[in-house]
């Protein structure tokens, strides 16, 4: 069982899209004027799209802290302060969404397996509809998926910290949804990839329980 | 000078509009934690974006009404509550691929084009989505925009003072967001309704606005 944190802005949505379940149990997080919560308590940090980047950016020292113990991040949204670890999310408008198009770079979890990647292309036939900008990825993370230039989409860095970070490009992910669309197709795809990046961490906790009781 | 407040939940949207050089010098961000009536001196108008924190300004809605008081002009986009507005908000399916599917049949069927706002703006310019609908406004409000159903999308009053614009477009967001080409049409005309501004140019984004401290 995953004991998760989950940042809420205090949008509509949140809290159904993330429903504690048999692998993950979830707790929210509202964002008020000083918010400063404990993230001793919890394996994984979920920031979602539409959080408060100025809040999270007033938590950098305590995410760096949360990683520096090995738990895991996940950023869903276009992080334009500099709160994440050797990650940049950056917002362009140089390019036209309906040039863009993406790809499986670097894989080696399989995050994914038995997701259809034109389901994040296209929604209705119009491209480019999920994610925004690009990330700066990290010099050793993985660059799980890359858009039509080669920048980075999504990224999983193991290794710029003691822990875990999976970051999209503002591209939305629930545990049930928080999906901005009415396409069930795409709607079961990118709930897919998110279940996948929740079998990573449960793989990643029975390894280290298993470590530790050697 | 800065002449418009977004009240800024944080959420990147919202930031790249507000930093944009297009815009930058007319608009202020003000964080929806601080507001209060000292960070609104000055200003002539507010604007509340999609994708804000309702409950806060539930909390907060007499500096809202104060403003109004001394003849300012409020616009709201997207979602509402009537906690802190004489309206009823629904929530309703956001169709974001009509004009592909259906261009024949826009989610708007009825605008007052007389509206300064909307004066000289053709119907693409004045329609791409709606968040939700009013079944109800402010009694004595002009109704601006509707849907076919007669549901209600724009509406204004001068009830409270000055003017309160509310609409279930999404201009602010959506600008930022980048996806949809055209906005900028939209958006100069709103910032010259709310403070007589002109603002002329490409809506860029430049690159060192991002990874920002805090």
């Amino acid at each position: 069982m995953i004991k998760a944190a989950v940042v809420s802005n205090g949008l509509h949505g949140i809290h159904k899209y993330f429903v504690s379940n048999k692998n993950v149990e979830y707790t929210i997080l509202e964002v008020t004027k000083n918010f400063d919560p404990d993230l001793k308590p919890y394996d994984l940090l979920v920031v979602p799209n539409g959080s408060d980047h100025i809040a999270m950016g007033r938590l950098k020292a305590k995410v760096a802290d949360f990683l520096k113990e090995g738990n895991t991040l996940f950023c869903f949204d276009g992080w334009f302060t500099n709160w994440i670890p050797g990650n940049q999310w950056i917002m362009s408008n140089e390019k036209k969404t309906i040039d863009i198009r993406y790809k499986v770079k670097t894989d080696r979890h399989n995050l994914m397996e038995g997701v259809d990647i034109n389901l994040l292309i296209y929604n209705h036939n119009i491209s480019g509809w999920w994610a925004c900008g690009y990330i700066e990825a990290a010099p050793e993370a993985d660059v799980i998926i890359e858009d039509t230039w080669q920048r980075p989409i999504i990224v999983l860095d193991e290794k710029t910290t003691n822990g875990t970070m999976i970051l999209t490009a503002s591209g939305p992910l629930g545990d049930s949804g928080a999906i901005p669309t009415d396409d069930e197709n795409s709607y079961a795809a990118l709930g897919k990839l998110y279940q996948n990046m929740i079998r990573l961490i449960l793989q990643k906790k029975e390894n280290e329980k298993n470590r530790v009781t050697v | 000078m800065k002449k418009i407040g977004l009240l800024f939940n944080g959420v990147w949207s919202h930031y790249v509009f507000a930093t944009a050089p297009k815009y930058k010098d007319v608009m202020k961000l003000v964080y929806i934690h601080d507001l209060s009536d000292d960070e609104l001196e000055g200003l002539e108008g507010l604007m509340i974006p999609f994708q804000s924190n309702q409950d806060i300004i539930t909390e907060k809605k007499e500096v809202i009404y104060s403003f109004l008081k001394k003849g300012k002009k409020v616009f709201v986009e997207g979602d509402t509550t009537s906690e802190w507005l004489d309206a009823e908000w629904v929530d309703r399916p956001t169709n974001n691929y009509w004009w592909v599917e259906n261009p024949n049949n826009p989610p708007i069927s009825d605008t007052d084009f007389s509206h300064p706002i909307y004066e000289g703006l053709s119907p693409r310019h004045s329609c791409w989505h709606t968040h939700g609908s009013y079944l109800s406004a402010p009694k004595g409000a002009k109704i601006i925009q509707t849907k076919p159903d007669g549901e209600i999308i724009t509406w204004e009053t001068h009830e409270y003072g000055g003017t309160l614009m509310a609409t279930t477009l999404d201009p602010i967001v959506e600008i930022g967001v980048q996806q949809i080409t055209h906005l900028d049409n939209y958006v100069e005309k709103l910032v010259k309704w709310m403070c007589g501004e002109e603002v002329t140019g490409n809506f860029e984004v430049p690159k060192e606005n991002y990874g920002i401290a805090v």
